[in-house]
């Protein structure tokens, strides 16, 4: 991949500011951001999603793709699949595909990605998301779209934390709920 | 006289406390309750009751209390109507009474009770609407007059007025099973739902765990941490719903006196259990006779607990009335702690073994006895009793006693149950209703189920965790459910005692001073359904819910009728169980977050040169940017100026972006839009709109063809969201044959516009080859990609909203910032400026470009004046119903652009515009949006009038604003009021 431009700014730039915040028996929670995210949608036509699949695979680095809700993590890169026809390709360039196969867009600027960990994360997260966390029903790679505040978020459990792709305009926003929210387990930002 | 004890209890005496009782310092110690301490201060009188301003004292133990009601905290966390008997007591508490002046001690409103036999049920209304015999039959004037004072003398306590300074929560918990109270039921059926592998929420609503085993004489502790079960004390379940949906509220910080900072003061749980198990135990009912609201009268199980757990005696010469078994256990424990103990028996015979060790321990028994009057000032001094003669009561005597305990019998707490559906079902040997029929995920433990023994509510406990288990497909043991009931001797129903000839003023609902005779009143006028009842008398709707006085008012009811209690029939529970705080129903959606704010990539860079922003829907967009001490109107002037002069930048981020992607895109695009798309070219833009399925308009903004197959939309900022939606379903659902994805790419892309006669040089600097915005390259629609002088990839198109020669360009979010450090390094030298939406709107109103505020759902493509858009060649969405006659009409209101006569005056959007001579109806038409124009020298509207501005021309129209400015004289202009031929955007 290329080395980010300096001129890439996050979302949270002048906001997140590492340091030990909250209950001093903390910190329960980690909270931090993955900048200068690497992010493309790669959508198949309902006649072209094997071949679709086996690009990703190959793009990726991995034997499969994922299936609903879930995330398959690749020696390059990671793919989610975001809807049924639709995946998110993580960390690594797109496959590239010809109008006849599919489209690709990226949405690398569209999201910023913030890393929820420590042994709170999944009680921070159920202050807001209506999922269940437990391991039974959420385990490492699974992913789910749903909403945080009324707005429309993704989360994936890419141990041993959490991420979670907020649209970038909303993404101050939210952070901010987040993070006053977990003031009370104790944050980590890092 | 009510004391402390020294013996053993659950209280902590290692840390002592003080707390403060209207405006007396008083001590108590941790794990005590506000009213265990009251008691142990022997402060009787704790409140005033709602209508008579009678004294009340504290009559129970628990959430059912209806008496000790008192007003707790100071200033902004003042909160009436707080329980004395669920609130947990710590280093500095500041309760006060309510509903008394000066105080509950010595009330002047306690003048009511001396008028109390006029304030029947309806009194008011009975007395103030249609007021005899002034108003017979001419309306409710007096009512009118005399409401607002009847209100003001209403209502319990008063909640601060200051902003909570508490924050609330919101959370979501997930678990196989809830189980609801830490009973022996509650208690077996978690362990036994555990060890079955389940994934267990337990809940208790007090600060221990143990349900009525905290109040025996025998102390134990219950621990569940050697299991899997995870365990929420202060939490009561308000509500339960379908699916298993149980509302908890959790007090994380009411019982500490200085709550940690971030703790929240309570959460608000939306838990979603697969199964439940309520074991939430029973509640001790009162009787109904004279004066039994006296301070000093309280149930036998509250007297218990506060002498077992609290260590307080709550009097020294108790009597004690009952109906059943369950008052001798704790008559002999009160004999034992030194109290004198009466025991008046309402049955015939006493129970033979219980009634042995009774008199053992001193205590004497009255059978065919029950208490007919209470004396006493403001306690209770002398209990005048009632003898059975078989069929009535007759006066029977005086006793003197200094408290009086009252067991009416046991009602289970089916109110959750109850709000899930089910009906309780009245059983006649156990004097209750009993939880009814519920589906295979709810299932009932212990005295909640009508179980009276501690061994058989375990095993119903285990029953229904089994049961709960094997549901859920885990093995678990044959345990056999017992039946409820379980009294050795039978419970003799009994509710209200009173002799023939005695008025006597007997509570059914403490808390809404209810009466019997409210009861029998409103049987006479009519309201004989429960329903009536409840809502005539208030019976049931205070904040107990009637959870002491239901049974006995339907009881009552059912008497008056000569019916059967099943036959009355009850009333549905609804939540909540206890009262909620509205602060955890808000939880942290409110100030700053009550909406999620949405900021573009250059929100600091706008803030930072000086932009004043105003909310766009969640956007947080720039308004203004003041120079000096401009003002608003000054800057935008200033700023509009300055883009038709010279250039300016806006930030346009705002505005929806959707890529358009597949082999069929360039179809999908020419269904949709009203105009042409099939042939637009590589690399250029085009403006185009969407209708409705009913042919009016739904959006407009442009679309860029990238590449044969890759669109790039944008959209109106307000109908983003709406827009993509829309197009997903026409995907989905009408055309799921065609083969494109629509994507939302608005936060992908940061974007700013650069207008005015400089735009050009404005770009030609952030390039590195100047020609390649060139006019050759970047035409009027054109559509650029490239890279700026940065390295920044970036997309321009040139097009134009203010109707100068202008340019869009965008770049990824992340490099917004960096982006307009680059335009505003080559705007500045060129005199240009920042502008904000009000100048923007400015310079669209002098071009009559439209907007949302326009296009606001009544408006066809012509109303707005590009009918020229409309395709006649093809089908679109909206082509067939745009053609209905009504949509056609030459008179329809029109987009025009509007003068004030004389130039020096203003007028405002929102005006209607009418006839001179016809100043009333809905006018002719109205005006949207009205502005300076820099151009023209005076303001400008924009807005619709009948038949379009040609009509109209060389009339006077009057634009009325009669709320405020009046009416002002206009001119009906074309809507292209600046460069109607467009010649200084094509440029």
């Amino acid at each position: 991949m290329d080395n980010p431009s300096p001129l890439r700014v996050s979302a949270l730039l002048g906001t997140r500011h590492p340091g030990i915040y909250g209950n001093q028996e903390g910190p329960g929670l980690e909270l931090g951001e993955s900048a200068n995210l690497t992010l493309h949608q790669v959508a198949f036509w309902t006649d072209t999603e094997a071949a679709v699949k086996a690009k990703i695979a190959t793009a990726i680095g991995a034997e499969t793709t994922p299936g609903p809700g879930q995330a398959v993590i690749g020696k390059r890169g990671c793919a989610i699949r975001i809807e049924p026809m639709k995946y998110w390709i993580l960390e690594t360039i797109p496959p590239t595909l010809t109008a006849d196969e599919g489209s690709v867009v990226e949405l690398s600027h569209a999201r910023t990605c913030l890393n929820i960990g420590g042994e709170k994360a999944a009680e921070l997260l159920n202050h807001f998301l209506p999922i269940d966390l437990r391991d039974a029903a959420f385990p490492a790679n699974a992913v789910a779209s749903t909403a945080l505040h009324h707005v429309a978020v993704t989360l994936w459990r890419r141990q041993p934390s959490y991420r979670l792709f907020v649209p970038r305009g909303f993404a101050l926003s939210l952070w901010e709920l987040l993070f006053e929210s977990g003031l009370q387990y104790g944050v980590e930002v890092r | 006289m009510s004391k402390r004890l020294d013996t053993k209890a659950r209280i902590d005496r290692g840390r002592p406390l003080t707390f403060h009782w209207d405006g007396r310092t008083l001590p108590g110690y941790a794990g005590d309750t506000l009213a265990s301490a009251l008691m142990a201060n022997n402060q009787r009188v704790v409140g005033r009751s709602f209508k008579y301003h009678r004294p009340r004292g504290i009559m129970s133990a628990g959430v059912e209390e209806s008496g000790a009601l008192v007003t707790l905290g100071d200033g902004n966390r003042r909160d009436p109507n707080v329980r004395a008997t669920t609130q947990e007591l710590y280093q500095g508490l500041v309760a006060r009474g309510q509903n008394a002046w000066p105080n509950v001690r010595f009330d002047l409103g306690g003048a009511a009770n001396l008028f109390s036999r006029f304030f029947a049920a309806g009194f008011y209304y009975k007395t103030f609407m249609g007021l005899p015999p002034f108003e017979w039959g001419r309306g409710t004037g007096y009512w009118m007059t005399y409401e607002k004072l009847i209100r003001r003398a209403a209502g319990m306590g008063e909640a601060t007025r200051l902003p909570d300074p508490d924050i609330y929560d919101h959370v979501h918990g997930f678990c196989d099973l809830l189980v609801v109270g830490s009973g022996p039921a509650g208690v077996a059926a978690a362990r036994l739902a555990a060890q079955a592998g389940l994934d267990v929420i337990l809940i208790e609503q007090d600060f221990e765990l143990g349900g009525s085993t905290l109040n025996r004489a025998e102390q134990a502790t219950v621990d569940l941490s050697d299991t899997s079960v995870r365990v929420l004390t202060r939490t009561t379940a308000f509500g339960l719903y379908d699916n298993g949906v149980a509302g908890l509220l959790q007090r994380v910080t009411d019982h500490l006196s200085r709550p940690p900072p971030d703790q929240p003061r309570q959460r608000f749980w939306t838990v979603r259990a697969t199964q439940t198990i309520l074991a939430t135990g029973a509640l001790e009912r009162s009787l109904a006779f004279g004066h039994n609201d006296l301070p000093g009268i309280m149930t036998i199980s509250a007297a218990r607990c506060y002498l077992n757990r609290f260590a307080v005696l709550a009097g020294q010469e108790i009597t004690i009335a009952t109906c059943n078994d369950s008052a001798y256990g704790a008559a002999v424990e009160l004999a034992q702690a030194g109290a004198q103990v009466r025991v008046l028996e309402s049955r015939t015979l006493a129970p033979q073994q219980l009634s042995q060790r009774a008199l053992e321990a001193g205590i004497e028994i009255e059978t065919n006895t029950a208490p007919l009057l209470a004396r006493g000032g403001k306690s209770v001094e002398q209990i005048e009793v009632a003898r059975g003669d078989g069929t009535a009561w007759r006066a029977g005597g005086v006793r003197a006693c200094d408290l009086l305990l009252v067991s009416g019998g046991w009602s289970p707490v089916v109110n959750l149950q109850s709000h899930r559906g089910a009906t309780p079902v009245w059983s006649r040997e156990n004097a209750c209703f009993l939880p009814g029929e519920s589906d295979g995920s709810l299932h009932m433990a212990g005295s909640a189920a009508g179980i009276w023994g501690t061994d058989a509510c375990v095993r119903s406990g285990e029953a229904a965790a089994a049961a709960a288990a094997r549901t859920l497909g885990r093995t678990a043991p044959n345990v056999d459910a017992p039946r409820p009931g379980g009294w050795h001797h039978p419970i003799q129903a009994i509710y209200e005692i009173r002799v023939p000839g005695r008025r006597l003023k007997s509570f059914v609902d403490f808390q809404h001073d209810v009466t019997s005779d409210d009861v029998r009143l409103a049987k006479r006028e009519g309201f004989v359904s429960v329903e009536h009842l409840k809502r005539y008398t208030t019976l049931g709707m205070a904040t107990d819910q009637g959870k002491m006085g239901n049974i006995i008012g339907l009881a009552l009811m059912a008497e008056a009728l000569g019916k059967d209690i099943p036959e009355v029939g009850t009333t549905r529970f609804r939540p909540p169980y206890t009262p909620i705080s509205l602060g955890a129903l808000t939880g942290r959606n409110k100030a700053r977050h009550f909406r999620a704010v949405r900021r573009t990539p250059m929100h600091d860079w706008n803030r930072a040169k000086n932009c004043t922003m105003t909310d766009a829907g969640l956007w947080r967009r720039p308004w203004y940017a003041a120079r000096g001490e401009e003002t608003l109107q000054q800057a935008y002037i200033r700023e509009a100026t300055t883009v038709r002069q010279a250039v300016g930048l806006c930030d346009v981020t705002s505005l929806g972006k959707i890529a358009v992607q597949g082999p069929d895109a360039t179809e999908f695009l020419n269904r949709i839009y009203s105009n042409p798309f099939a042939k637009l070219a590589v690399g250029k833009a085009r403006y185009g709109i969407m209708l409705r399925d009913d042919g009016l308009v739904m959006d407009d903004g442009t679309t860029w063809r990238l590449a044969d197959t890759d669109y790039f939309m944008t959209t109106t900022t307000a109908n983003a969201a709406k827009v993509l939606v829309w197009l997903e379903e026409l995907l989905q659902l009408r055309w799921p044959d065609l083969k494109v994805h629509v994507t939302s790419v608005t936060d992908q892309w940061a974007a700013c516009a650069v207008a005015g006669p400089k735009s050009r040089q404005v770009l030609e600097a952030c390039f590195e080859n100047a020609a390649d915005v060139s006019d050759d390259s970047c035409p009027f629609m054109g559509v650029l990609q490239g890279h700026l002088k940065n390295g920044i990839p970036c997309r321009i198109a040139r097009i134009s909203f203010s109707g100068e020669r202008a340019y869009e360009i965008y770049v990824p979010s992340d490099y917004g910032p960096a982006l307009m450090d680059l335009l505003w390094a080559a705007a500045e030298p060129l005199a240009g400026c920042l502008y904000g939406l009000e100048a923007l709107g400015t310079l669209r109103i002098e071009k009559g470009h439209v907007t949302g505020a326009e296009l606001d759902g009544r408006v066809t493509i012509e109303d707005a004046g590009l009918g020229k858009m409309a395709a006649k060649n093809k089908s679109f969405i909206g082509s067939a119903l745009r053609n209905r006659p009504a949509l056609n009409d030459e008179n329809r209101p029109r987009l025009v652009g509007i003068f004030p006569k004389d130039r020096a005056e203003t007028f405002n959007g929102g005006s209607i515009l009418c006839r001179p001579q016809t100043l009333s109806g809905h006018g002719e038409g109205w005006i949207t949006g009205v502005t300076h124009s820099p151009t023209l020298g005076h303001w400008i509207g924009i807005g619709f009038i009948a038949g379009g501005h040609h009509p109209w021309s060389g009339k006077t129209v009057i634009a009325a604003d009669p709320l405020r400015k009046g009416n002002i004289e206009v001119e009906i202009v074309s809507p292209q009021m600046v460069d109607p031929e467009g010649t200084r955007h094509y440029g």
